[in-house]
């Protein structure tokens, strides 16, 4: 059977992957954020993960916790665009904002 | 058997949640789907021995995130919090419970999620402040740059 370690990291980089292809395909600016949610919570668990095996998981777990940090002010950002975005064009649709920017 | 048991159910617990948040068409049920994915991600570092990394986690994403996520879809109007909303709160409810239920239990039983890793949660700090506070100071940076932009983005409209 496989182990903890293997089981954790094939889920972290599936929602990593899982995340980054629906960032791509989404039609809503607010769903490409919660998409990049996903892709930070997958390469949260990859990295937790990959220091399962060890001894000492201190430098994985010291990157999970910057990483869960700058994940969050990245994702703040992105909301506040998103509310510039919406204010200017008055939709979220990725397609429709380039139709109105001619 | 519990260990295998263990990381299966979380993983479970995971797709299970990110596939509700990412295939709902509205941006309510995602929110609510998304929260719940916080937390199983939280209870997840928590039973592999890391109960700091899970508090910042479940404060981070399932606090603050969604409460920023929640404002940002009722500024805009995306999605109102009607009834199926509600219909999937109330659905995800027993599966979250479950997983916290089952992680607790094993958390409280000793048995440590199959690593039998100790409980990691000043050490993580203390590692952090003493021997890398470079990480630190890119950190408060990185903090800054994006209060910067957030003032920056919002402050110039009228």
């Amino acid at each position: 059977m496989a182990s903890d370690q293997a089981i954790l990291l094939v889920t972290g980089t599936a929602l990593l992957f899982i995340g980054v292809a629906s960032i791509g395909v989404s039609k809503n600016l607010m769903k490409s954020i919660m998409s990049f949610q996903v892709a930070v919570f997958g390469a949260n668990l990859a990295l937790f993960a990959s220091g399962l095996g060890f001894g000492s998981r201190l430098v994985s777990d010291t990157f999970v916790a910057l990483s869960v940090l700058v994940g969050a002010s990245v994702e703040s950002v992105g909301l506040a665009i998103v509310v510039v975005v919406y204010r200017k064009y008055h939709t979220l649709n990725p397609d429709e904002i380039r139709r109105l920017r001619g | 058997m519990t260990s295998e048991l263990v990381p299966l159910l979380l993983s479970g617990a995971l797709f299970a949640t990110v596939g509700a948040a990412l295939a709902s068409t509205k941006v309510s049920n995602s929110l609510i789907a998304l929260f719940y994915t916080s937390m199983v991600l939280g209870v997840t570092f928590t039973v592999y021995g890391d109960a700091v990394l899970g508090l910042l986690t479940m404060i981070t994403f399932a606090g603050a995130i969604s409460v920023l996520l929640l404002s940002v879809v009722l500024i805009t109007g995306e999605s109102k919090l009607d009834l199926g909303a509600r219909k999937l709160a109330v659905a995800a409810v027993p599966l979250v419970a479950l997983t916290v239920g089952l992680a607790a239990a094993i958390v409280f039983s000793g048995q440590g999620g199959g690593q039998g890793t100790p409980d990691l949660s000043l050490a993580v700090l203390t590692f952090l402040w003493s021997s890398r506070p470079w990480d630190l100071l890119i950190l408060v940076t990185v903090f800054g740059a994006a209060m910067l932009s957030i003032i920056t983005l919002l402050g110039g409209e009228d």
